[in-house]
C-alpha cells in the first residue's frame, strides 16, 4: 500500500531547488560521512603540519610494544617499536595530502581546459583533444607509474603530477559532454548572441554554473586515487621511507607481525586507508546523486 | 434519451504526487464524458487541461503514481463493462473540506487488475495513436511487421501470410504511397507524415470499435497536417469510425468533430455539438469564448491592432483554487456571482439541449 | 525603401554533408545541403517582415546567419548600410547588442542554474556596465514591467517558470541591451493558445514603444499575416514569394504559397486545386534538382503537363517583381 498525503491546501511557487534537503537519506548519509572524513583529514594534516601531535612519533615506549587500541597513553595502540600509532597515523597524512591536492589541481585545470577546447570550439580541436585523451586514457596507470619510478626515481610530487596528467582525460571528457548538452539547449548560442565575451561564457556559464558539481566530484575521486596511489607505492617500498610514517609503509612493516597474531599493527593503517578512501568515494557518489542525478518535478 | 454511448467516463480522477512539493497534481479532477457510436468527439484544451491524461487513464496507460484514483469508465461493447472495475478495492481516499488530501493505493494490485480489465480491449477494441509517431513506433521493426503483429493479435487472421495481406490492405487504406515498398521500411526511413499514417494503419489493423487520436497533427508540417486531417475524415465516413480526437489545435478540432469538449485545469468546462460551441460561443463558457477570440488570426484583431488575450497564466493543476478554476482569468465575472465563483465549484449542467456548461452564469 | 535597417543579398549557407565510407564508395561524394540558397530581402525600420515556411525551409538558419551565429557560405548582410558579413567576432561584438534574437526554444536563453535576477542583471551589465546597485535594480524592475511580469519572479529559477513566463524573460533579456532589430524565431510556437495572444500583443506594444524592427519567423501562416507588414515565403532554402501580408494571404502568386494557405486544417483544400498532386513532404535535399525546387510537388506544373522550363537547371526561377512591391520566383505565377 502506498500513501500519499498533501498537508497544505496551497502550494508554494518555489520548488526545493536546494537539492540536499530533498535528497534521499542514503545520499545525505554518504555526503555526511564523506564530509566528516574530509574534515578529519584536513584537521589531521594541519595538526601534523604544526606538530601538535599526541606524542613524539619516534618515541619508543618499549614497555608497551605491539599494544592494541585503548592502551594506557596510546589511543590506537603502538607498533612493533612501541611508537604511538595515533601519532603515526596522523603524520601519515602528510605523505599524500599536498601531493594529492597537486594531482587534483592539475587534473581539473588541464581537464577543464581540454574539455572546453573540445566542446566549445569543436571541429578539429575536438578531434585533436579526443585523440589525445583516448591515447592517455588507454595507458594503464599503475604500470605507467612503476615505469616512471623505475626510470626516473622521482619524488612523490612528480608522481602526483603524472597522476594528475593521466586523470585529466576523464575530466576533459566529462566537461566536453556537459558542454555538448548545453549546446543542445541553444544556451551557448544565445549567450554569444547577446554579446557576452567567450571568456565569460566559458568561465561563468559553463564552468562555474554548470560544471562545478562535476569538477568537485572529480576532485573527491581524484583524492581517493591519490591516497591509494601513495599508499600503494609506499607499501611497495617506493614512496616514503622509514622512519617517516606513511600508511602504506606502516601496513608493510606491520605485515611481518601478522603471523604472530598481532593484527593490529598492520590492520590499523589499513583501516585508515579503507575509511578514508571510502569517505572520498562516498562523498563523490553522494554529491553526484544529489546534483547530477535525475531531477524531480 | 439517446442510444447508449460507446464509452462513458464518469467522475474520473487521476492524480500524480510531487514529493518535492508534497502535493497532488490534480491532472484529471472529476471528468465526465460520453462518446456515442460513430461520432467524433474533439477534446480541446491547453497544457495542463488533462485531456491526454484522461484518455490515457481510460486505457490503463498511466503508470506514474498514484494515477487513477476514482471513477468509472463504462465501455459498451457487446455488454457494458467498467474498465476501472476493482479500483475502489485498491484505493482509499480521504477528503478535507471536500477536497481529496490523502490517498492510499495498492499500486501493484491495481496494475494487475488493470491488465485483467483491459485484456483484449486495449489495442483491440479501443486503439490509440500518439503524438510524435516516430517515437511511438518500435524503431527496430519494420512498420509492416508492427502492423501485422496488430492484425495477428486482435483479428482472426493469425496466419503470417494472411496477416501481411491485411497489413497491406490497411496501408493502402491510409493512402501511403507504395505500400508494398513501405511495408519493409523502418520508422526512421519515413517522414513524419508517413509515420503517422503507418501508426493509423497499425491502430486500424486491429479493427477497433473506437480510435483515440492524441495530438495526431502536432509537430507535423502545415501541408502534412492537412493530409492527416483529410485521412481521418475519410476514415470516419468510410468505416463509420468512432473517434476521440485530442488536440490543442482548435482548427483541427473544428474540422473533424461532431461534438466538442473543452477542458481546463483537469475538468470539462463545456461540451456540446461542435457547431454550437464554435459559432455561438458567447452563449457558452467564458473560457471557450475567450479562447476562440484570442486565437492569433487576423479576424480577431481589435482596433489598435491588439488581440483580446486572456490575461494570466494557464492553471497549474498542482495549485487548484477553491471555487471555479477559471475564476482568476474570467472576464465575465460580475458582482452577482463573484462570491459563488470564489467558493463553490459549479457543476456541469445542461443549459441548452445537448450543451453542458460548467459556469455560474448559467445556473441559479 | 528609405535606407533599410537590414539588407540581405544572395545569402547562402551550405552545410557539409559528411558521407561515410559507404557513401563515398557508392558514389555520393561529399555533397552539401544548401539550407539557405541565395536569399535576398530588405527590412525597413519599424517594419515587421514575416519569414514563413515549413520545417527545413531554412528560415531559422537565415535568422541565425543574420546574427552571425554561424559562418555564411556566400552573400552579404548589411546592417544600417554597413557590411557585417566580413567582420571578425571581436569587431562584431559591439554591434551584437543592436541585432538580437528571440530563440525558438524557450529554455535557450536561460541558464538553468541562474536565478532570473542574475540573468537579467548580466544582460543589463552588458549594455550599461556603469550602473550601481540601485540603478541595476531599477532597470531590472523596469524590464519586468515592460514584459508584464511580477517582481517575485526574480528569485525563481527558470525551471520554476511557465512557458509564457520563460518567453517573457527571454524577451526582457533581449530588451536589456536595447536592440534595434529583433529576429523572432517562432516566438509563440511552444506556447498555449491563450498565452500566444499575450506575447503577440507584447511584441506589438514593444515595437511601437521602442521603434523596433522585426524579422518574424514562423510556420503559422495566419499568425504571420496578422503580425507582419510584409511576408517572404521560403521553400527549400529560397524565397519564392515576397509581398505585403494581405496580398500574400489572400492573393498569392506562387503555387506553393497558395498550397500552404489552402492547407490550413480549418479549410478544405479541395478548393485550391481540384485533383492537386498529393504533397508528400519529404524535402529532398539529396537531389537538388536544377530548376524550380517546387516542381515535383507543384500542382501548376502537373496541370500544365510538366513543362520543361520548370525543371531546366539553367532556368531556375528568380524573384521577379510582377506587381509593385510584390515579387515571385515562378515561371507560371498564378
Amino acid at each position: 500500500m502506498s500513501h500519499y498525503h498533501q498537508p497544505h491546501d496551497t502550494v508554494s511557487e518555489y520548488s526545493d531547488i536546494r537539492s540536499w534537503r530533498s535528497a534521499p537519506l542514503i545520499d545525505r548519509v554518504y555526503v555526511g560521512y564523506g564530509l566528516a572524513v574530509v574534515v578529519l583529514v584536513v584537521l589531521s594534516y594541519l595538526l601534523g603540519m604544526f606538530g601538535w601531535l599526541p606524542s613524539d612519533p619516534d618515541d619508543m615506549d618499549l614497555a608497551n610494544m605491539l599494544a592494541g587500541p585503548l592502551t594506557e597513553g596510546h589511543l590506537f595502540g603502538t607498533d612493533y617499536m612501541g611508537r604511538d600509532l595515533q601519532t603515526r597515523l596522523i603524520l601519515g597524512i602528510q605523505a599524500y595530502f599536498l601531493p594529492g591536492l597537486l594531482s587534483i589541481v592539475i587534473a581539473l585545470v588541464l581537464g577543464a581546459a581540454l574539455g572546453v577546447l573540445a566542446g566549445y570550439r569543436g571541429g578539429r580541436s575536438e578531434t585533436a583533444v579526443t585523440y589525445v585523451t583516448n591515447l592517455v586514457d588507454a595507458l594503464p596507470r599503475l604500470v605507467l607509474m612503476l615505469l616512471v619510478i623505475a626510470a626516473f626515481k622521482p619524488g612523490i610530487y612528480t608522481i602526483m603530477v603524472v597522476l594528475g596528467l593521466t586523470s585529466a582525460p576523464t575530466v576533459a571528457m566529462l566537461v566536453q559532454g556537459k558542454i555538448l548538452m548545453l549546446r543542445q539547449r541553444n544556451f551557448i548560442e544565445s549567450a554569444v548572441a547577446l554579446g557576452i565575451s567567450p571568456a565569460r561564457i566559458i568561465l561563468k556559464h559553463i564552468l562555474w554554473y554548470n560544471c562545478r558539481a562535476l569538477l568537485l566530484i572529480q576532485a573527491t575521486l581524484g583524492m581517493a586515487e591519490a591516497v591509494l596511489l601513495e599508499t600503494s607505492l609506499s607499501y611497495l617500498g617506493f614512496g616514503v621511507q622509514e622512519p617517516t610514517p606513511s600508511w602504506g609503509n606502516m601496513v608493510q612493516a606491520g605485515a611481518n607481525y601478522l603471523l604472530q597474531g598481532n593484527f593490529w599493527v598492520s590492520t590499523a593503517p589499513a583501516l585508515a586507508i579503507l575509511f578514508t578512501v571510502l569517505g572520498f568515494h562516498l562523498l563523490g557518489d553522494g554529491l553526484n546523486n544529489m546534483f547530477e542525478g535525475k531531477r524531480q518535478r | 434519451m439517446s442510444p447508449t454511448p460507446l464509452l462513458r467516463i464518469e467522475d474520473l480522477r487521476t492524480y500524480f504526487y510531487s514529493r518535492a512539493k508534497q502535493a497532488f497534481i490534480r491532472s484529471v479532477d472529476g471528468v465526465d464524458l460520453e462518446i456515442a457510436r460513430g461520432e467524433t468527439l474533439g477534446i480541446v484544451g491547453e497544457s495542463g487541461s488533462g485531456k491526454s491524461v484522461t484518455m490515457h487513464s481510460t486505457l490503463g496507460l498511466i503508470t506514474a503514481t498514484p494515477g487513477v484514483i476514482s471513477g468509472r469508465v463504462v465501455f459498451h461493447d457487446e455488454a457494458p463493462r467498467d474498465l476501472l472495475a476493482g479500483l475502489d478495492a485498491c484505493t482509499r481516499l480521504e477528503r478535507r473540506d471536500g477536497r481529496i488530501m490523502s490517498v492510499e493505493k495498492d499500486n501493484r494490485a491495481w496494475q494487475k487488475q488493470v491488465e485483467r480489465n483491459l485484456a483484449g480491449v486495449r489495442g483491440g477494441k479501443i486503439a490509440m495513436i500518439f503524438q510524435n509517431p516516430k517515437a511511438a513506433m518500435n524503431p527496430y521493426e519494420t512498420i509492416g511487421a508492427q502492423i501485422s503483429e496488430a492484425v495477428r493479435l486482435h483479428t482472426a487472421f493469425k496466419d503470417p501470410a494472411a496477416a501481411r495481406e491485411r497489413a497491406l490492405h490497411w496501408l493502402e487504406a491510409v493512402r501511403i504511397d507504395s505500400p508494398r515498398l513501405r511495408y519493409d521500411n523502418y520508422p526512421y526511413g519515413l517522414s513524419g507524415g508517413m509515420c503517422q499514417r503507418a501508426m493509423v494503419a497499425m491502430a486500424l489493423a486491429a479493427e477497433p470499435r473506437m480510435l483515440i487520436a492524441d495530438e495526431p497533427t502536432t509537430g507535423l508540417d502545415a501541408t502534412i497536417q492537412a493530409r492527416i486531417v483529410e485521412l481521418l475524415e475519410e476514415l470516419k465516413t468510410r468505416f463509420g469510425m468512432t473517434l476521440v480526437l485530442i488536440s490543442h489545435d482548435i482548427g483541427v478540432i473544428a474540422r473533424l468533430s461532431d461534438r466538442i469538449a473543452v477542458m481546463y485545469g483537469g475538468q470539462v468546462l463545456e461540451s456540446g455539438p461542435a457547431a454550437m460551441l464554435l459559432e455561438q460561443s458567447e452563449q457558452g463558457h467564458p473560457y471557450t469564448h475567450a479562447l476562440l477570440a484570442s486565437m492569433p488570426r487576423a479576424k480577431n484583431v481589435k482596433d489598435g491592432g491588439r488581440l483580446p488575450a486572456i490575461e494570466g497564466e494557464v492553471l497549474d493543476t498542482i495549485n487548484v483554487p477553491r471555487g471555479c478554476r477559471f475564476r482568476e482569468r474570467c472576464q465575465r465575472i460580475h458582482d452577482g456571482i463573484r462570491a459563488r465563483c470564489a467558493e463553490q465549484e459549479p457543476e456541469l449542467v445542461e443549459v441548452t439541449p445537448g450543451r453542458r456548461v460548467r459556469c455560474w452564469l448559467y445556473q441559479a | 525603401m528609405a535606407s533599410p535597417i537590414l539588407e540581405v543579398k544572395g545569402l547562402s549557407k551550405h552545410f557539409a554533408q559528411r558521407r561515410g565510407l559507404l557513401g563515398l564508395l557508392s558514389g555520393n561524394a561529399g555533397g552539401t545541403i544548401p539550407a539557405v540558397d541565395g536569399v535576398s530581402f530588405a527590412l525597413a525600420e519599424h517594419e515587421t517582415l514575416g519569414l514563413v515556411g515549413e520545417s527545413g525551409c531554412g528560415k531559422t538558419t537565415t535568422g541565425k546567419a543574420i546574427l552571425k551565429l554561424m559562418p555564411v557560405t556566400a552573400g552579404e548582410i548589411r546592417y544600417r548600410g554597413q557590411d557585417i558579413t566580413s567582420l571578425s567576432p571581436g569587431e562584431f561584438r559591439p554591434l551584437r547588442r543592436e541585432i538580437q534574437m528571440i530563440f525558438q526554444d524557450l529554455d535557450a536563453a536561460l541558464n538553468p542554474k541562474m536565478r532570473i535576477e542574475s540573468i537579467l542583471r548580466e544582460a543589463i551589465g552588458l549594455c550599461e556596465p556603469e550602473l550601481d546597485a540601485d540603478g541595476l535594480r531599477r532597470r531590472t524592475y523596469e524590464l519586468l514591467e515592460l514584459v508584464n511580469l511580477k517582481k517575485n519572479k526574480l528569485a525563481n529559477f527558470p525551471s520554476e517558470l511557465s512557458g509564457g513566463e520563460k518567453r517573457r524573460i527571454g524577451i526582457a533579456r533581449v530588451l536589456a541591451v536595447r536592440p534595434k532589430l529583433i529576429v523572432a524565431d517562432e516566438p509563440t510556437s511552444a506556447l498555449d493558445v491563450s498565452i500566444q495572444a499575450q506575447v503577440i500583443n507584447l511584441l506589438r506594444d514593444l515595437q511601437g514603444q521602442f521603434g523596433l524592427s522585426y524579422l518574424f519567423i514562423s510556420h503559422d501562416l495566419p499568425l504571420v499575416e496578422l503580425v507582419s507588414h510584409r511576408v517572404a515565403v521560403m521553400y527549400l532554402g529560397q524565397i519564392v514569394e515576397l509581398g505585403s501580408a494581405p496580398r500574400i494571404a489572400h492573393a498569392p502568386h506562387h503555387p506553393y504559397t497558395s498550397v500552404l494557405w489552402s492547407s490550413l486544417a480549418e479549410k478544405r483544400s479541395r478548393e485550391a486545386f481540384p485533383g492537386a498532386a498529393p504533397a508528400w513532404g519529404v524535402f529532398d535535399f539529396e537531389r537538388p534538382s536544377g530548376g524550380c525546387r517546387f516542381a515535383p510537388r507543384c500542382p501548376v506544373y502537373a496541370a500544365r503537363g510538366k513543362p520543361a522550363e520548370c525543371t531546366d537547371p539553367h532556368n531556375t526561377p528568380r524573384l521577379r517583381e510582377i506587381e509593385p512591391g510584390h515579387a515571385v520566383a515562378c515561371h507560371f505565377p498564378l
